[in-house]
């Protein structure tokens, strides 16, 4: 068990930058997830602790040792791999004892860890086939035995559940989150799926284009997003931008205006364009606004699309009839479209003509040029904790 | 009733494919069977087309149904059976019209009078199975023949007694399998035996070894470079060999002291190591080729887990990619012994033919050559021994290889 801690990472390739810069402090036992589009750099960062990929700048700790120059094995990690990589020509105990034996543990030490490791993921009586002979989840209970039974300092999990069928996924994902309560080591988690971001981490790391957007807790990432990336990223469907201008009196922009203190966001200057972002949960009918404290003023729109998904219905809302339904854009960053979510119950069908409020304590302010978050929430609170929190974010 | 069905439908595709090619030969005595088949092909097509699990079973059928009606309509006789499933057709009026028209065109074909090539031309061409499997038979005759006759006449010369092997034709002239016994009786044969044995496994050794190196580093690793390394490998084997040999020996009848302790005299002429490293070098391109391609496909993610496991590249190299490898590895290993066990040149020149200075198995079978005779059927008994460990190894090679590719899946 130990920290980790990276320091200004940055790995390059001949063109391109993988990671960069990015810096992070990881607290021993915690479950951190680092999220983010393909390519965004979440693999190469992993494989910088690890050491399979040695960093072209920067350091990395785990515990209180520096380890940027040591070999792999050196380090005190285990690694679960993607496409869960057991030795084919080994069978589970010999697949699960490889790192045992390399380090020249005695026969019955061997034999007792591997039978402890395969009774904790529920492996026992298969310790004498082969790989080949396993499905996808037991193949990958056999993984994460493998890196269990040496009782690393860190686990390092790179999309581990990316290659198991979506039931499976979900059961392993609870079996993941007992074994860190149960073992308590550090583990850091890859993986583009924000489900298992929000649900199993203590913290989440968003990536994008090999920087770190925000290292903060999954609630946290959703309600106060740090930038825009963030705030698109996480949470399904997207959260709704529209970009306006900041005036004397607020937002404006084609279709959507909010009005609001100017003071609320003291270091914005009149005339510069924001992007304002609100989640398809926080779009309420009027009719239905009861609960909203704070709405905004009423915005009139057209049912578009209607995606019953069981539990919510998606709304897609077009707000001016001079519709430009261009495909180019996402429906939810079309600059009149509104994405809604209403629950199934809802009066509401195709065409129907509808007003719709905002719920001004969930509308969120960015700087469009930098996507910096200004503002979480555009109510007047005494406690000046809904400023953008954290800061590393620089794109 | 369903059962009986689904059996006439298994029992009647198979034969239909095979039958039709022979129909337009045979037509007088397949009469019968074209009699009441089309009866119950059409029954069989209307009960399948609804029920039929895959639809490429239907055409098929349905051109054999055409091809058979071909057949009988060259049959006199068989013309009032014809107009059975014609009636039976009923709304299938359409496809009886195309297969009307197959039957005048393949009628027209069968008409002609045809040699029996002709005959094998034609439906060779219909089945081109058939052509495939005469050309392989073609070919495997022409390929046992011409690589066992040569055994075959070895042991002819074998076993005819001496003197009289003037006129072997395709038996022995008399019978001696105490040749046999005899050669090792005129020359330390064994020793020439072990001696090749001892060069051929040591090069197959060093060849193994530093080809996986290259090959690791070829297929796995990407480095400034490579790609004319690779070249440069390959230009070197292009090398003729004896091009080589001068400097060669040259530089192994030098004495080196370093070298004293080892050799006695201080040269590598007359050890092992006068055709191992020369032998290994030349066979080495070859195996790194074939490394290199074996192990760049080894996916990353199993030399990651070996190493986060606990090995170095190395370690992982001997205990995840060889082993997974071990076809590859086993096909240049092979080769390599193969290749030095039989190699001629440096073989011949690189000793003075002493057993007890490493003369491999060539020395030997030359070592029935005397001055004033030629002792034929102790070179060829000795041939046939020399091929004895070869033709073990590669047997077992052989299951190796076999094993490897079937328990090697590499799904990961």
């Amino acid at each position: 068990m130990a920290r980790v801690q990276l320091e200004h990472i940055t790995k390059r390739y001949e063109d391109v930058t993988a990671v960069d810069d990015v810096s992070m402090e990881i607290e021993d036992g915690e479950f951190v997830t680092f999220v983010g589009p393909s390519g965004c750099g979440k693999s190469t960062t992993m494989e910088t602790v690890a050491g399979l990929t040695k960093p072209s700048d920067g350091k990395v700790y785990i515990g209180d040792r520096e380890v940027t120059n040591l070999a792999p094995k050196d380090r005190g990690v285990a690694m679960v791999f993607q496409n869960i990589a057991l030795f084919p020509h080994m069978d589970v105990f010999e697949n699960i004892s490889f790192g045992l034996r390399l380090r020249k543990y005695d026969d019955d030490e061997v034999r007792r860890r591997v039978e402890q490791a395969a009774d904790i993921v529920q492996l026992e009586g298969m310790l004498d086939r082969m790989p080949d002979e396993m499905s996808g989840g037991q193949r990958q209970r056999v993984a994460i035995a493998r890196a269990i039974v040496r009782n690393p300092d860190v686990f390092l999990m790179d999309e581990p559940l990316a290659n198991l069928d979506a039931k499976l996924r979900v059961h392993m994902r609870t079996e993941l989150q007992r074994l860190h309560r149960e073992l308590g080591t550090t583990i850091i988690y890859v993986t583009h799926d924000q489900a298992e971001a929000m649900t199993m981490s203590n913290r989440i790391a968003v990536l994008n284009e090999g920087k770190l957007q925000q290292l903060a807790p999954p609630l946290e990432c959703y309600n106060e997003p740090a930038n825009l990336f963030v705030a698109g990223f996480i949470g399904s469907p997207s959260m709704n931008f529209v970009e306006g201008e900041f005036t004397a009196t607020g937002f404006e922009s084609d279709n959507v205006d909010v009005a609001f203190e100017p003071a609320l966001v003291p270091s914005v200057e009149r005339g510069e364009t924001l992007t304002l972002g609100v989640r398809p949960e926080d779009v309420h009918l009027v009719e239905t606004a009861d609960g909203v404290t704070e709405p905004t003023g009423e915005l009139h729109a057209t049912a578009d699309v209607l995606e019953p998904m069981g539990d919510e219905v998606f709304v897609y809302l077009l707000l001016s009839e001079d519709a430009d339904r261009s495909m180019e854009q996402e429906p939810a960053t079309a600059p009149n479209q509104l994405l809604m979510s209403v629950t199934p119950d809802t009066d509401i069908h195709e065409g129907k003509e509808v007003a719709v409020v905002l719920d001004r304590s969930k509308i969120h302010l960015f700087e469009t040029a930098t996507g910096n978050a200004l503002r979480h929430g555009l109510t007047e609170r005494s406690d000046g904790d809904s400023g953008p929190t954290a800061t590393e974010a620089d794109s | 009733m369903t059962d009986e069905r689904t059996d006439d439908t298994e029992t009647d595709e198979m034969p239909n494919d095979t039958e039709t090619d022979e129909m337009p030969n045979d037509t007088e005595t397949d009469e019968t069977p074209t009699g009441t088949e089309p009866d119950e092909t059409p029954i069989d097509t209307e009960t399948d087309d609804p029920a039929s699990t895959d639809d490429d079973g239907g055409i098929p059928e349905h051109w054999a149904y055409a091809r058979k009606q071909a057949a009988t309509a060259t049959d006199d006789g068989a013309t009032a059976a014809n107009s059975g499933p014609m009636v039976a057709d009923g709304g299938q009026s359409a496809e009886a019209d195309q297969q009307q028209s197959n039957v005048l065109v393949e009628g027209e074909d069968a008409e002609l009078d045809r040699g029996p090539f002709q005959r094998w031309v034609s439906s060779s061409i219909s089945n081109p199975d058939r052509a495939y499997r005469a050309m392989f038979y073609t070919a495997t005759i022409f390929f046992l023949f011409t690589t066992l006759f040569p055994f075959y006449w070895l042991l002819m010369v074998a076993l005819t007694p001496e003197g009289q092997q003037q006129d072997i034709i395709l038996t022995p002239n008399g019978f001696n399998p105490g040749a046999f016994v005899e050669v090792f009786q005129v020359l330390p044969f064994h020793w020439y035996v072990f001696n090749s044995f001892v060069i051929a496994t040591a090069s197959t050794i060093v060849v193994l070894v530093i080809a996986s190196l290259a090959g690791y580093a070829f297929g796995r690793l990407q480095f400034p470079g490579k790609i004319p390394l690779m070249l440069l490998v390959l230009v070197i084997s292009f090398f003729p060999p004896a091009a080589f040999f001068i400097p060669l020996n040259d530089l192994f009848n030098t004495q080196f002291a370093i070298l004293e302790p080892i050799t006695g005299d201080g040269s590598l002429y007359n050890t092992p190591g006068a055709m191992v490293l020369p032998l290994s070098a030349i066979f080495m391109p070859l195996a790194i080729f074939i490394l290199t391609t074996f192990y760049s496909q080894i996916p990353d993610g199993l030399e990651d887990a070996a190493r986060v496991e606990g090995t170095t590249r190395l370690g992982a190299l001997f205990r995840v990619i060889i082993p997974l490898s071990a076809p590859g590895v086993a096909t240049a290993g092979v080769l390599t012994f193969i290749a030095v066990y039989n190699e001629f040149f440096f073989s011949f020149l690189m000793t003075d033919g002493q057993p007890e200075n490493w003369a491999p198995i060539l020395e030997g079978i030359l070592g029935y050559q005397g001055q004033y005779e030629v002792m034929y059927h102790l070179m060829a008994a000795a041939s046939i021994i020399g091929v004895i460990p070869v033709a073990i190894l590669v047997i077992i090679a052989q299951e190796k290889i076999v094993s490897g590719l079937t328990a090697g899946a590499l799904k990961e």
